[in-house]
């Protein structure tokens, strides 16, 4: 089954339901209760394999195999990076892998209220009939709960500590005590938290060392290798361009390598020879960014432009990308186009592309 | 007749577990070992109550010991369990290679010209293996790393054909769980190996020989007469050591002859499992010998044991890491062996588990582990009568009676020099860093001089610290006599006086006093004949020192004091002389020793100079024909000294930048007056007051000629010091500002609307 054209966004049950559908198939290894698949066969859909699995995560193996154990243990798995580090797609993946659904999402955000971790109230249905079970209206985790799947929770760090709190008792008990019905609803076998958190904005709401010592950390690194980076935002970027119609026969290799090349440069701090010191500006420049300059520019191109995707079409995503904060940043951006960009001699059309937005 | 031959894993702890099931099983009456015959000498240490492992084989060329080989032995290696097993069991145990005599002799030759020494000799030894070593740069082929693994660790190759990263689990579920008894184990290792060894490359002429060399002692024990022979060696010789594969005695004996030869000398030695590790450059090392003693010593639970030590460590280390925790990490442990298909968690997955549910994804304390426990700290013993060379002997005596114990692990001591003990440790300390022992390390807070009562170090024994020990022996039996009779014999070869004078210094600081009046005559006799001032320069700063905390260390200086006083009058009538006629690099070269001469002449020690340097200097700061800084420089210091006042310095400093001067000069006589001397212009008023009153009485007009000048000058002060001055001259500006004035002025000359004008330039130009 594919997506429905008209949505904007398949959810990862559905864009990779053959997938899924292949591997229980082909599954006879033990599956935990609960679970769509076995541990083994979720690692090989994140992972991909030879037989035509496509890899959803780029990256050490190790990291996914820990995050599917730990899941398997019934503890929690908190992702842990920088922004753009694929925390919030590992997610996804691993709850269409397990629980074959990936909706049971709560955003993190500071204004959150605790209703939206346990549960609130329909209140005509209270008014009218007094607490009820019918009257509740269950939170994604309580959904979770009830009926034995994964529930994602994103941006915990930017949840406000009291209402965090409150997934304590989910997460050690695996109950979530109703007392105003003097009812509590029991996690069924299957259930689990992901929660992703951005340890950039660290600080915003620090776990409290009771909720962090429930959960099992993994921090995902930015790419390895700047093939690794490649490989990842190519594929991203074809997966993208299908479902905003952008034609698929652009060769799009040659300017994501350039991207991918400068983000990493002004990341480190260092060019890639090792010869040259860049300053490094104050945005993450992180892959999934290099992904979004990439679509920028192919709409660009489509669009407007002549069809190929030229350093023009890439030159406004990538000094956006880069310059964040108008002073510091496009003084860090002018020096390095000065200084690296201009020195290389195949780099001529991007120098000249992006001096003249400045 | 029959020869058992138990091909192992150097360092493997499933191995030697096997091995000690094979002999308990075979009860052989011969055991022979892959190991240098000429320890046989040695072997029966091995079962002495006070050897404890880790410890190594070491054997070097007596004439030469720096020329040497180490055969390291942890509590899991086979190796070491053959050795005991055959001791106690009162069988002949024999070492069976390629003796090391051939192995050093073959290095010492193609060592000419190497200075740097080299751990040497052979494969299972502490070498460098060239295989492994040299395969770097030229960018890793697929074959060239496991060119160099099939022969140190063959088995490790057959876990990762079978997929496991972890040699000694994959040992522990494939073998140990596998098979009926450890001699069907080791038949069936042999065998595997033979198929390995099948599409090897040809063996390199060394592993030809020395296994033609194990051949041949083997005939020999049959020859003996023993029944039951027993062979451990490395797992990749196994199949050529087997009885029905030997070819004629003859052809082998043919491969050894006329091997160099040098005479050796064998000894044991402790070691460290930092030393045992693949990554301190151990060819047949491992990596991770701290979970291999854990996993031999283990009586039950290994994971469950070694996550327990974990959350211990960290506890240790003031983290969180509570007895829930390491529950939750065992079982993530568990889980991750089942996702990646293994009947038991490996290290891998501990570390993995670890750094999850301990370390709560911080990468830092999970290097923590690695280190203290993954490699571990721990430093092995030898008993007290192994034989040493005297000087080791001497040194073990006295860490015994300082109460000065050598121990693997970074400690930190502060030596208290008034208390006897501490002091006489301070001096066995500085003996053995002059004989090139760094055990202890100082680390003195910055600026702290030898004048205090306290010394910190930082002790740190390194294993190969015997070797030197050994290496220095030939200077002397005791510590005191080897470190007096090298630092003269580095004395004498010594050609710059500043570096002799230094080392005068150390043998007064390691209270050698032989040593420091046989380096005193030679001061002076080189300070005599010596035509270049410079060196008498360097020299007398430290020379000087000495008397400053003589009295402290309880030490003899009145020889100093001597030396000393003749080498401050040389310097003082040669300053004129020496001062003229430099460029530009010679004379920031000669601002800094007139500097260090004059901290020289501060001290008590050279009171009586005093006068006749000052004088020079003098005569140094008025003449025209030597470089601006360096008079700038005298002039300071002079000021400094209050030799000459504020306002002759300023008459002298306006005079260098009068308009007619040069105004490259200027600026580098500004340089030398000022160097370095930020904070001085902030302490001092009278000081910023002769910059001051200058910059406010210079013209408009001349003002911007100077600026870049000045600014050269400046632009070296650290920029919080330029903030200080700039707050200071604003301080001045105000009214009390007149308090900067020079007593040649007199506050009501001033126009203070000008030099309010002038000093919100000055500020500008401070930054």
């Amino acid at each position: 089954m594919t997506s429905t054209p008209a949505v904007l966004r398949a959810h990862a049950e559905h864009q990779f339901a053959d997938e899924l559908e292949r591997l229980a198939a082909s599954d006879d290894r033990p599956r935990p209760t609960g679970w769509r698949l076995s541990p083994w066969a979720v690692v090989t859909y994140l992972m991909g394999d030879a037989e035509g699995i496509t890899p959803k995560y780029v990256g050490r193996r190790r990291l996914m195999e820990v995050a599917v154990a730990t899941l398997a243990t019934d503890r929690a798995l908190l992702l842990l990076g920088v922004p753009g580090t694929a925390k919030t797609w590992v997610g996804e993946h691993l709850a269409a892998a397990i629980s074959g659904d990936s909706t049971l999402l709560v955003q993190g955000t500071s204004g959150i209220a605790e209703e939206a971790i346990r549960y609130g109230w329909d209140y005509a249905r209270l008014l009218a009939h007094g607490p009820s079970r019918e009257a509740l209206v269950a939170s994604p985790v309580m959904r979770a709960m009830d009926e034995g799947r994964l529930v994602r929770i994103e941006e915990l760090t930017r949840i406000p500590s009291d209402v965090q709190d409150a997934l304590i008792t989910v997460l050690s008990e695996k109950t979530l005590p109703i007392p105003e019905l003097a009812d509590e609803v029991q996690a069924r076998r299957g259930f689990n938290v992901i929660a992703t958190a951005n340890d950039r904005d660290k600080g915003v709401n620090e776990l409290s060392s009771a909720l962090r010592r429930r959960f099992n950390t993994v921090v995902l690194p930015l790419p390895d290798t700047p093939e690794e980076e490649v490989a990842i935002v190519l594929q991203r970027v074809a997966q993208l361009g299908t479902a905003l119609d952008l034609p698929a026969d652009v060769d799009v290799t040659g300017e994501i390598r350039r991207v991918v090349a400068i983000f990493r440069e002004l990341r480190s701090g260092v060019t890639e020879d090792g010869r040259t010191k860049v300053k490094s500006p104050s945005g993450s420049l992180s892959t999934a960014e290099a992904i979004s300059v990439t679509i920028n520019g192919l709409t660009l191109a489509t669009h407007f432009g002549s069809g190929p995707l030229t350093a023009a079409d890439i030159a406004a995503g990538l000094t956006g990308a880069v310059v964040r904060d108008p002073v510091a940043d496009r003084a860090v951006w002018r020096e390095y186009l000065e200084t690296v960009v201009k020195e290389r001699r195949d780099w001529q059309d991007l120098y000249r592309a992006c001096r003249d937005l400045d | 007749m029959t020869v058992t031959v138990l091909g192992v894993r150097h360092h493997g702890p499933g191995s030697a577990r096997a091995v000690r099931a094979a002999l308990t099983e075979l009860a052989p009456d011969a055991v022979l070992i892959e190991g240098p015959p000429e320890a046989d000498a040695v072997a029966s240490f091995a079962l002495d109550p006070s050897m404890q492992p880790p410890v190594a084989l070491l054997v070097h060329a007596t004439a030469d010991p720096g020329l040497a080989a180490f055969y390291p032995f942890a509590s899991f290696s086979p190796e070491w369990i053959a050795l005991r097993h055959g001791l106690a069991a009162g069988v002949p145990v024999r070492f069976i290679d390629l003796p090391a005599t051939h192995g050093l002799a073959l290095l010492q030759e193609e060592r000419e010209g190497r200075d740097e020494p080299r751990d040497g000799g052979t494969p299972g030894a502490d070498t460098t293996d060239e295989d492994v070593a040299d395969s770097g740069p030229a960018g890793p082929t697929v074959d060239e790393p496991t060119a160099g693994l099939r022969r140190t660790d063959p088995i490790a190759l057959l876990a990762e054909a079978a997929g496991h990263d972890d040699p000694e689990r994959w040992w522990d579920d494939a073998v140990e769980h596998g098979t009926d008894g450890a001699l069907d184990l080791f038949a069936a290792i042999s065998q595997a190996m033979a198929e390995l060894r099948r599409d090897a490359p040809e063996p390199d002429a060394l592993e030809v020989q020395r296994e033609a060399a194990m051949r041949r002692a083997i005939r020999r024990a049959e020859k003996d007469g023993y029944d039951r022979i027993a062979v451990v060696c490395g797992a990749w010789h196994a199949p050529v050591l087997e009885r029905d594969t030997f070819p004629p005695a003859s052809q082998d004996d043919a491969r050894l002859k006329g091997l160099p030869k040098v005479r050796t000398t064998a000894t044991w030695v402790p070691w460290t499992h930092d030393r045992l590790s693949i990554s301190s450059g151990y060819g047949a090392g491992v990596d991770s010998p701290g979970w291999y003693h854990h996993l031999f010593e283990a009586p039950d639970a290994p994971v469950v044991r070694w996550l327990q030590r974990t959350a211990a460590l960290l506890r240790g280390e003031g983290l969180d890491a509570s007895p829930a925790s390491v529950v939750e990490a065992t079982r993530l442990a568990e889980a991750l062996g089942h996702v990646r298909s293994r009947p038991l968690p490996g290290l891998s997955e501990l570390r993995d588990a670890s750094l999850a549910v301990l370390c709560h994804g911080n990468p830092l304390p999970l290097r923590l582990i690695d280190r203290r426990l993954v490699v571990g700290e721990v430093l092995g013993t030898v008993p007290d009568d192994t034989p040493m060379v005297p000087l080791s002997q001497d040194l073990a005596a006295l860490q015994r009676s300082l109460r000065l114990p050598a121990e693997a692990s970074v400690r930190h001591r502060e030596l208290d020099l008034r208390k006897d003990l501490d002091l006489r440790r301070s001096h066995l300390l500085h003996r053995l860093v002059l004989l090139g022992i760094p055990w202890g390390v100082r680390v003195d807070a910055q600026g702290a001089t030898t004048g205090t009562f306290k010394e910190p170090w930082q002790l740190e024994w390194q294993p190969e610290f015997a070797v030197r020990l050994i290496e220095a022996s030939r200077y002397g039996a005791t510590v005191e006599a080897a470190a007096t009779q090298f630092a003269l014999e580095r004395g004498r070869a010594e050609e710059h006086l500043g570096h002799l004078a230094a080392s005068v210094e150390a043998c007064l600081l390691a209270a050698l006093p032989d040593a420091v009046a046989a380096l005193m005559r030679l001061v002076a006799d080189r300070a005599a004949t010596d035509g270049d001032l410079g060196e008498l320069m360097d020299a007398l700063e430290p020379l000087a020192g000495i008397g400053r905390y003589g009295s402290v260390r309880r030490d003899d200086t009145a020889a100093v004091e001597a030396v000393v006083d003749g080498l401050a009058v040389r310097v003082c009538l040669g300053l004129a002389g020496a001062a003229g006629g430099l460029d530009d690099e010679a004379a920031a070269e000669m601002v800094g020793r007139i500097d260090a001469v004059d901290r020289a002449f501060a001290l008590p020690a050279l009171e009586p100079r005093r006068a006749a340097w000052r004088d020079a200097l003098d005569a140094v700061a008025i003449r025209t024909d030597v470089r601006g800084t360096i008079a700038g420089r005298a002039t300071r210091l002079l000021l400094d000294a209050r030799v000459i006042e504020a306002a002759e310095a300023r008459r002298r400093l306006s005079l260098e930048l009068s308009r007619v001067a040069d105004a490259d000069r200027g600026a580098a006589w500004i340089e030398g007056f000022l160097s370095g001397t930020g904070l001085v212009l902030l302490h001092d008023p009278d000081l910023l007051g002769v910059i001051d009153q200058w910059l406010t009485s210079v013209p408009a007009e001349r003002f911007n000629d100077l600026l870049p000048v000045l600014r050269r000058a400046f632009a070296r002060f650290p920029h919080g010091e330029l903030r200080q001055i700039g707050a200071a001259i604003k301080a001045v500006a105000a009214p009390t500002g007149a308090r900067a004035a020079t007593p040649g002025t007199t506050p009501a000359t001033l126009d203070l609307p000008r030099a309010e004008a002038a000093l919100a330039t000055t500020l500008e130009l401070l930054g």
